[in-house]
């Protein structure tokens, strides 16, 4: 059945371009002023501070721009050639892909087994769960970092006290100064903060689910397991795509938390925070600003490739 | 009527960017009394035009409100004792000073991205190695040498001078104050482990052999960390520094400030030293302000990030001078060297001016700079900072007794002379100091002295060329 | 059949058991916030941690309450009392997190609705430019935004914070998502009525993509008010700081006071909970509606 719906869709829009091709070019026109009037107010927005601005860092990554704006020459490509030689963007790209690859798929993962696990549950009981993992998303970023590097201290954090105290450690672990563990302890805030939405999500996706095809399958003899994959699974993938969006996104923006816990140190630097260590700190440096977009239109490619290959893949399911 | 209904649209649609974008300035007017940005002072300029070749003796064209952005230093972090010396400043020509308090951890971020935007504020109160090396050697700032007279020469330390002077002569930071760094140590935890036979109290100096063998107590009698060489950022990197460089007597930058010298086997020497000791911690997730916390918490009993303010005032917490939080005595003391003279590393601070090109608030900053640093008030703002002051007399009033009936400000006199070179205005200060904490954690996590401490001081390097 | 049901009830049962961990885990840094914020200092700096304030008190919030002040407000040069700095910064965070909102939601609606119903030309790139830019975090665009903010002289205002945040194409391409479902008879029925594109898309269109519009409310309110770096970037004085900007700046250099760190953050973050706690039903609601079409 859901095959077939997908089939319907793909369907009209082609029936639509017939009609369009028949449409005469006054209706064509119309259409087009109305279309662009709609997006006028949201295009200001998007080309005024999205693709202007990226226009602009293509322009500088090719320079020497410092934060003075006076005398900016063209150098070509050699912030580009430099960034490859930098042991430091390179690290901060590993970084940076290991936290999207790492966080992503852990979050889709453990949302959909919470949902799963309580989307049955009774009211109450499911709302409050729901509250419950939705929480580190409404106290705020950096609320949530702060009281996590508490938590985390060397000396007299409490998780390091709990760990002690029931035996699993006998030496103080340095949570976030140690790059054995950072990096993961970064990981893990992001994660809590980022599984709340996922979860209301596949509950309600679960909820939804065709009732009579489960049934349906029940009566054929599927186990619940295949039930789960065979029948539940491929109704939810609109909701599993979202999520991946949503948390791809959560991903790449997670600043806050370098920042305040280890401002990139500890082997967790990631790309997001060497561009604004670049054009902020090392002011010195000479075409800073132009080495800081350079790094900026590498990243924006990389996103880029990522979100058409994500999207490819969405159209073809 | 279609047509007209469409043109409905399009206004409407329009409308409502215009009026958006009609919003942004409109705040920005509502925040003039506030905070004045360029902008927001346009108007005082277009009615009198401003000639910057005539001199400012009219007072008509001397703007009326300014920006000071400053660092905490001492209890000029503190709003309440702030707000005191400006509204005497108001009082006594009429300016208005807008003040924006910064943190060490982000505060640079927020001056240089208000340099990028051209938004950058008209006085800014920190050390020549911002000041001077950084903003004023890239020519942000006003030479304000033309406020010195001879008598100010005279009067102001000429050591204090050279550092804020830049090498073209140009005098981009107005000294106000100025302390020695040094290190502290818990007195009672130094006692209970049996290590205060090290110190020696009535100089508050130790050799390097003596501290040593403190750590070896400490260590023995806690089992724990004792100190910790902190290197979660370069917020209070003096501290490592001048630990580093004293232990066998390294040199962070060369005598003429061209290049950096910590990869002399002296400091290299000293790093293995310290990373060799049970005790010391080379601890990542901690900066300076989080070591003294720390110290001040009474888990770490040495810290090495420490001045008179903290003396005065150990963690700004207001509990008490020269006390823990739980009453432990804290003793500063001179950092360890090999024969007990340490070269202790300099906190100088003053004001400096952002040229924004309005020389009617050039001057308005002059006038706070002149009141605050060079006045019979400076003895007020210099009590503020905690600090010694740079001079020996402003605007006829003896500033050299001026802490004569503070013992603890007395006794910290003792570490003055050691005051060594004030080399944080070598170039590529900037990136010194990242790749000195970057230095310090792979350090810490188990690399190879010589080899990364040679790799991260080229990269400083680098940076000075 | 039955080792299944049994298997299946052990199942459910152990589940149970890790979520109640799992939620323990999730409510302690909460917990861990509230409690610091009453705790007297010598329980801030004890050694070992101390589970529960041995005395609450109010010092953290006094502390945190006499550090800076600012003006409650100030719109078209009306300045309202002088209060605790805190509070002007949660007056800056609600406005700037609901003007935020209020301008993505209508952008968004007109947007996507033109995107999913208007064949104009130039859609495709429109949409893969969208598609494209709606991962890109803002650290990529950061020097530009900055000298533009600068040219508009929006630097230093909340608007800096808000324009970037309004043009970030997600909501387009959420309200885009929503909008196919719309039935074209419909609005082809509303033409041959003689009803005009806007009328149409105010009292048609926009009631049947409100769901979506509910769900990118709380999406777009939630990141604003969590985007602190943008916060940090566009916004240089005191009395434009945001709640969030506010309390990072309470960690400096020479003084870390848990006590006031915990005190800030609590009234960082108890508003918009309570707030979210009223309001759960619609929001979970709004949330889910936006996403089962995406």
């Amino acid at each position: 059945m859901a095959k077939q719906t997908q089939v319907a869709e793909s369907r009209t829009p082609r029936r639509r371009e017939q009609k369009q091709s028949n449409m005469s070019r006054v209706l064509q026109r119309r259409e087009n002023i109305n279309g662009y009037l709609f997006m006028l107010p949201s295009l200001i927005f998007f080309v005024g501070f999205v693709i202007i601005p990226m226009f602009i860092c293509i322009f500088y990554s090719v320079t020497d721009a410092n934060m003075r704006d006076t005398a900016v020459h063209f150098v070509g490509f050699s912030n580009f050639i430099d960034l490859w030689q930098d042991p430091v963007f390179l690290e901060a790209l590993k970084n940076t892909f290991l936290i999207v690859v790492v966080s992503v798929p852990t979050v889709c993962a453990f949302s959909l087994w919470v949902g799963s696990a309580i989307y049955k549950l009774k009211g109450p009981l499911l709302s409050a769960f729901r509250c419950i993992f939705y929480l580190p998303v409404v106290t705020g970023s950096v609320a949530v970092t702060v009281v996590w590097k508490w938590m985390f201290d060397n000396y007299t954090g409490i998780f390091n006290s709990v760990l002690k105290g029931v035996g699993l450690i006998d030496k103080n672990v340095n949570f976030l100064g140690d790059s054995r563990f950072a990096i993961w302890c970064i990981i893990l805030i992001l994660f809590t903060t980022s599984v709340g939405q996922p979860i209301v999500l596949y509950v309600s996706a679960l909820g939804n689910v065709d009732h009579s095809l489960v049934e349906a399958s029940q009566v054929d003899g599927a186990t619940d397991f295949q039930v789960f994959w065979k029948v539940k699974w491929p109704q939810m993938m609109p909701t599993t795509l979202y999520i991946l969006v949503i948390t791809t996104i959560n991903s790449f923006q997670c600043f806050a938390l370098i920042q305040l816990l280890t401002q990139g140190g500890s082997g967790t630097n990631t790309v997001m925070y060497y561009i604004y260590w670049t054009a902020f700190k090392l002011t010195e440096k000479a075409g800073h600003f132009g080495y800081a977009n350079a790094m900026g239109v590498m990243l924006a490619i990389f996103i880029a490739i990522l979100s058409a290959v994500q999207f490819r893949l969405a159209k073809e399911k | 009527m279609k047509k007209a209904k469409r043109l409905l649209a399009l206004a409407l649609a329009l409308g409502l960017s215009v009026s958006l974008a009609a919003c942004g300035p409109k705040e920005q007017g509502g925040q003039q009394s506030e905070s004045p940005k360029p902008s927001a002072s346009q108007p005082v300029e277009s009615q009198k035009p401003v000639d910057s070749q005539e001199p400012a003796d009219t007072g008509s064209d001397v703007a009326k409100e300014i920006t000071l952005w400053t660092y905490p230093i001492g209890n000029w972090g503190k709003e309440a004792e702030v707000k005191a010396l400006t509204d005497a400043f108001k009082a006594d020509t009429g300016i208005t000073v807008n003040v924006e308090y910064l943190a060490y951890a982000d505060g640079d971020d927020k001056v240089n991205s208000a340099i990028a935007a051209k938004n950058a504020p008209d006085l800014v109160m920190e050390g020549p190695e911002r000041l001077v090396a950084n903003w004023g050697a890239s020519g942000y700032m006003v030479d304000l040498s033309d406020m010195l007279s001879a008598q100010d020469r005279s009067e102001i330390q000429e050591s204090v001078l050279n550092a804020c002077t830049a090498t073209d002569g140009a005098v981009y930071e107005y000294p106000l104050v100025m302390t020695a760094h040094c290190m502290a140590v818990n007195l009672d935890a130094f006692k209970e482990a049996g290590a205060d036979q090290y110190l020696d109290l009535t100089t508050h100096t130790w050799t390097t052999e003596n501290f040593i063998k403190a750590v070896e107590a400490l260590y023995a009698h806690y089992g724990d960390t004792v100190a910790a060489v902190y290197c979660g950022g370069q917020g209070g990197d003096q501290g490592t520094r001048a630990l580093v460089n004293n232990l066998y007597g390294g040199t962070f930058t060369d005598a003429a400030h061209t290049t950096y010298t910590w990869d002399d086997p002296l400091n290299v020497k000293a790093i293995e030293q310290l990373k060799g000791m049970d005790g010391i911690a080379f601890d990542a997730s901690l900066q300076g302000g989080d070591e003294i916390a720390k110290f001040y918490q009474g888990v770490l009993k040495m810290a090495f990030c420490w001045n008179i303010a903290q003396q005065l005032d150990p963690n700004s917490a207001g509990t008490g001078s020269g006390k823990t939080v739980t009453g432990e005595e804290i003793a500063f003391m001179s950092f360890p060297s090999e024969d007990g003279t340490a070269a202790l590393q300099g906190g100088i601070w003053g004001f400096g001016i952002f040229d924004n090109g309005d020389a009617s608030r050039i001057e308005a900053s002059k006038l706070f700079i002149n009141y605050m640093a060079n006045s019979e008030h400076t003895v007020d703002a210099v009590r503020t900072a905690n600090y010694f002051p740079v001079r020996s007399a402003a605007g006829g009033v003896d500033l050299s007794t001026m802490w004569a009936d503070n013992d603890i400000m007395n006794e910290y006199q003792v570490l003055m002379p050691f005051l060594g070179d004030y080399y944080q205005v070598t170039k590529g200060w900037a990136q010194a100091r990242t790749s000195w904490w970057n230095m310090l954690q792979k350090v810490g996590e188990g690399a190879d002295v010589a080899s990364t401490v040679a790799t991260y001081a080229a990269e400083a390097n680098a940076a000075a060329k | 059949m039955k080792s299944e049901n049994v298997r299946g009830r052990v199942y459910k049962i152990v589940s149970i058991v890790m979520l109640a961990i799992l939620a323990i885990l999730f409510l302690f840094p909460l917990y861990w916030i509230v409690t610091g914020a009453f705790k007297p200092s010598a329980d801030i700096y004890a050694q070992k941690p101390v589970w529960l304030p041995t005395e609450w008190v109010v010092t953290n919030f006094q502390k945190l309450f006499d550090r800076r002040t600012a003006p409650l407000f100030e719109i078209f040069g009306l300045v309202g009392p002088t209060v605790p700095a805190v509070f002007r910064w949660l007056v800056n965070t609600v406005f700037m997190a609901v003007a935020a909102m209020v301008l993505t939601c209508l952008t968004a609606a007109m947007a996507g609705y033109a995107l999913a119903k208007k064949r104009f030309r130039g859609r495709a790139i429109v949409f893969g430019l969208i598609v494209c830019a709606m991962a890109l975090p803002k650290q990529v665009i950061l020097i530009p935004l900055l000298r533009e903010m600068s040219a508009l002289n929006l630097y230093g205002t909340l608007w800096a914070v808000i324009f970037p945040t309004v043009g970030w194409p997600f909501g387009v391409f959420l309200m885009k998502q929503f909008s196919e479902s719309i039935p074209g008879e419909i609005l082809e029925a509303a033409r041959v009525d003689g009803s005009s594109e806007l009328r149409t898309f105010i009292t048609i269109v926009f009631p049947m993509v409100k769901p979506g519009v509910g769900a990118l409310a709380i999406f777009t309110f939630i990141s604003a008010w969590n985007d602190y770096f943008m916060q940090l970037i566009m916004l240089d004085s005191n009395n434009f700081y945001t709640i969030a900007l506010g309390i990072s700046t309470l960690q400096s250099e020479t003084s870390i006071d848990m006590g006031i760190l915990m005190a800030g953050a609590a009234l960082a973050s108890v508003p918009i909970i309570v707030v979210f706690l009223c309001f759960q039903k619609y929001f979970t609601q709004g949330i889910t509606m936006g996403a089962v079409k995406g």
